[in-house]
């Protein structure tokens, strides 16, 4: 669960300790299992995990930044990933490197190379600038699209 | 004729030469409107995003294969050089031709083959000499001119870096080729531009010195270098090199010790360190696994000293120590037989067996003996029982220790001496198996007192062993200025300088380079078009840059050179190896644990290390009052 969420509170770079501790403390004397009424117990120990991350500057940059981020990263399985060093290990790999990479930038790459060669095929057909600009795209997106791909296992 | 005359013909013909020189470039520039048109987008670009005239350059060799398709594709259709030659001029033609009647996507095809590397590398060089003439004052409407530009473009500079950090596979933590990729680079000064610092993994061998003020990003650098570092020695140590071994020395301790513990973890378990050790909340060492010399040595440091007349009672208490830790057989085991020998009785017995000249020094310490054992005791119990085993060194792939360097220095400063003495001693040991080890202290100020790391940073070239330190300021570096440089001056390995106020004594590690600086007249109240030039010696390291830097910048000092870079925050590859199914739970805490470097139970099993959240009553929570009550 978002620890922001979980303390009521807006995930902003700018909270301060004492904004944070006010907000823990409120759910926790609402939620705390000492209370006549037996409290929420689920909601008191999530409050206080958040509380436990958030309650310094540095837990609270560390979870704007896993949020910005996306989900913590996890393996797809828990098989050994292929050697990053053989060729084959490289090759059987990409998939897994695209998957987890910047999908729409890598399809809008794509897509500008295809346009581009597309283009020259179909609009100076016959011209030896037709296999150079083929060539160009294709050199374009291979240089660029690199990084974008996730990095290989292990760095 | 008049002189007035004279002059007035003089002028005009001066200024119509030079109209015509500029119609003449207007013309070729209309001319080869191919090649200028790329080279403004080119320039236009390079403005906008600060970049160098190098990755203009860069560009134009990249996009050469297309010039070069273009000319072998010319050459299987005509036949002949010449044709070939020709072709360039050729397309230009029919371009132009195209152009004339409007059909421009055609003509930009047919010439872009040519246009685009001819274009870029003519950007490239339009560009280096506008940055050169705005440095040397030679341009810009006002003598503040190059001040402004270069801030502008630092701007710009600084925004294409931080731009870049979105590709993820731009920076990874390590490459194939063992390099330690850093993040995107802002600035290069004296040094060849590149997308991306990337320092070789052999660097860290030499040392190297981070001084950056607290919230300046220095951790995030500094578990960037740890895992880079150990992604880069893990890889070589699959082509038969000594395993890599990171020993972290937080001494700054508290709660955020913990935190970046954690992170240091999650980071390091991503590039193949399973065995992540923290140290004294999850893991320990025994001190007593010392060379009985060497211990005795290191007690006899642990304790302040004083001078004078306290040298005296410092050199008993050296002799006792030896005579207690060397003794007939083997040696301390733990505090408490330790603290056991420390008793005349025990001494005396130990040395029976015909040692007259020992059993005379014991007899002579006998009066203090009781003061040195009730002095260690006292020592022992503030160190904790984290440096009074189980555990070695080997254990795990990288050690976290948190020294409390805040909340109690003496302490933390004790500990940082007895973790250093048995890296030390891992590093020189020939029992032991080799590792490549990387010892990184941060927040050194804390123990700089009396941990002197210069005699290790010295000593570990030949050892092995990497010492890397970190130090919020210059003054945090050493105990005193000798001390401060010779840490900074030996770290070969370079210097990261991220914002610190007081960055000059490190700068000038950095050296200078030589600038043009204009002096332009004044008249009246305008700049007239008359001054000076000469030849300055400027920073290469700006120090008034260093000092503003934002959060996660960072500027890397090496061999004269400066690089300023926007440092990617550290992050594995979501693709991490496993190299087996974890039974306990999943993520790095469980695998720590389940690998044995966790807390260890009576038994010495390893424990789960889960942080556990458990409900103290209302009191604890909110303290006595109505907040009991309230529940709002």
């Amino acid at each position: 669960m978002n620890p922001f969420t979980a303390l009521g509170l807006p995930a902003r770079a700018d909270l301060d300790d004492e904004q944070v501790r006010q907000a823990w403390r409120a759910i926790a004397a609402a939620t705390h299992p000492d209370r006549a009424d037996g409290g929420d117990p689920p909601a008191y120990t999530a409050a206080s995990a958040a509380y436990a991350r958030l309650r310094i500057a540095w837990g609270r940059s560390e979870t704007l930044a896993d949020l910005a981020a996306g989900t913590p990263p996890e393996p797809s399985g828990l098989v050994p990933a292929p050697d990053a060093g053989t060729v084959w290990g490289a090759v059987a790999m990409l998939p897994g490197r695209i998957r987890r990479g910047r999908l729409a930038r890598m399809a809008a790459r794509s897509l500008a190379a295809a346009a581009a060669g597309l283009l020259a095929v179909t609009v100076i057909p016959g011209t030896p600038s037709e296999p150079a600009v083929v060539a160009g795209a294709v050199l374009w997106w291979a240089l660029t699209i690199r990084s974008d791909l996730a990095p290989p296992p292990g760095r | 004729m008049s002189v007035l005359t004279v002059l007035v013909v003089v002028w005009l013909v001066r200024k119509g030469l030079r109209l015509a020189r500029y119609l003449l470039v207007a013309a070729g520039l209309v001319a080869a409107w191919p090649v200028t048109a790329v080279a403004a987008v080119a320039v236009a670009g390079a403005w906008l995003r600060g970049w160098p005239p190098a990755r203009l350059y860069r560009a134009a060799l990249r996009s050469a294969p297309m010039a070069g398709v273009y000319l072998v594709a010319a050459a299987a259709r005509a036949g002949s050089w010449q044709a070939v030659a020709l072709a360039p001029v050729r397309g230009w033609q029919q371009a132009s031709g195209m152009l004339a009647h409007g059909r421009i996507v055609q003509a930009v095809l047919v010439i872009a083959p040519v246009a685009v590397p001819t274009g870029l590398a003519a950007g490239g060089a339009a560009w280096a000499r506008r940055i050169w003439a705005i440095n040397a004052g030679l341009a810009g409407r006002s003598a503040f001119a190059p001040a402004a530009f270069d801030a502008r473009q630092w701007r710009r500079q600084v925004a294409a870096a931080r731009g870049a950090l979105a590709a993820p596979g731009l920076v990874p933590l390590a490459t194939s080729s063992g390099m330690v990729p850093v993040g995107p680079i802002i600035r290069a000064v004296g040094r060849r531009w590149s997308p991306v610092l990337a320092v070789p993994a052999a660097a860290f061998a030499r040392h190297m010195v981070i001084v950056g003020s607290s919230g300046s990003g220095k951790t995030n650098l500094m578990i960037r270098l740890w895992a880079g570092w150990y992604a880069v020695t893990l890889a070589a140590a699959g082509r038969g090199k000594p395993r890599p071994l990171l020993a972290a020395l937080d001494c700054k301790g508290g709660p955020d010790g913990r935190v970046k513990a954690d992170r240091a973890r999650r980071v390091l378990y991503g590039v193949g360190a399973r065995r992540v050790a923290i140290w004294p909340d999850e893991a320990t060492l025994s001190l007593w696994d010392l060379p009985p010399r060497d211990l005795a040595v290191l007690l006899h440091q642990l304790t302040e000293h004083g001078s004078g007349g306290a040298a005296y009672y410092a050199d008993i208490i050296q002799a006792v120590l030896t005579l207690a830790v060397c003794a007939p057989g083997p040696p301390p085991a733990g505090s408490a037989q330790f603290l056991d020998r420390l008793d005349a009785t025990w001494l005396e017995t130990a040395y029976a067996d015909g040692r007259p000249n020992e059993l005379g020094w014991i007899h002579a310490a006998r009066p203090h003996l009781g003061d040195i054992q009730l002095r260690y005791a006292t020592l022992l119990a503030r160190l904790g029982p984290a440096l009074d085993g189980p555990g070695r060194l080997a254990d795990a792939d990288a050690w976290y220790f948190i020294v409390e360097g805040t909340r109690e220095p003496s302490v933390a400063e004790a500990q940082a001496m007895a973790i250093t003495e048995l890296i030390a001693h891992a590093a020189t040991s020939r029992e032991a198996e080799p590792r490549t080890m990387l010892l990184a202290a941060d927040d050194y100020s804390a123990v700089s007192r009396r941990v002197p790391l210069s005699n290790l940073y010295e000593r570990g070239r030949s050892l092995g062993l990497g010492v890397m330190v970190s130090a919020q300021s210059w003054q945090g570096l050493g105990r005193d200025e000798d001390e401060r440089y010779r840490i900074a001056a030996t770290a070969d390995g370079g210097l990261w300088l991220m914002q610190t106020p007081h960055p000059e004594p490190l700068v000038a590690l950095a050296g200078t380079r030589r600038v043009l600086e204009s002096a332009h007249k004044l008249v009246g109240a305008t700049w007239g078009d008359e001054g000076t030039t000469r030849i300055q010696h400027a920073f290469t390291a700006d120090p008034g840059l260093i000092r503003t830097l934002a959060v996660g910048q960072a500027c890397y000092i090496h061999r004269g050179s400066a690089v300023f870079v926007q440092v990617a925050r550290p992050r594995p590859s979501p693709l991490s190896l496993r190299p087996s199914r974890i039974s306990t739970g999943s993520g790095p805490r469980a695998a720590a644990a389940s690998s044995g470097c966790g807390t260890r139970d009576d038994d010495g099993s390893p424990t789960q290390p889960l942080p556990v959240l458990v409900p103290g009553g209302l009191d604890d929570v909110l303290g006595p009052g109505p907040g009991q009550q309230g529940g709002s």
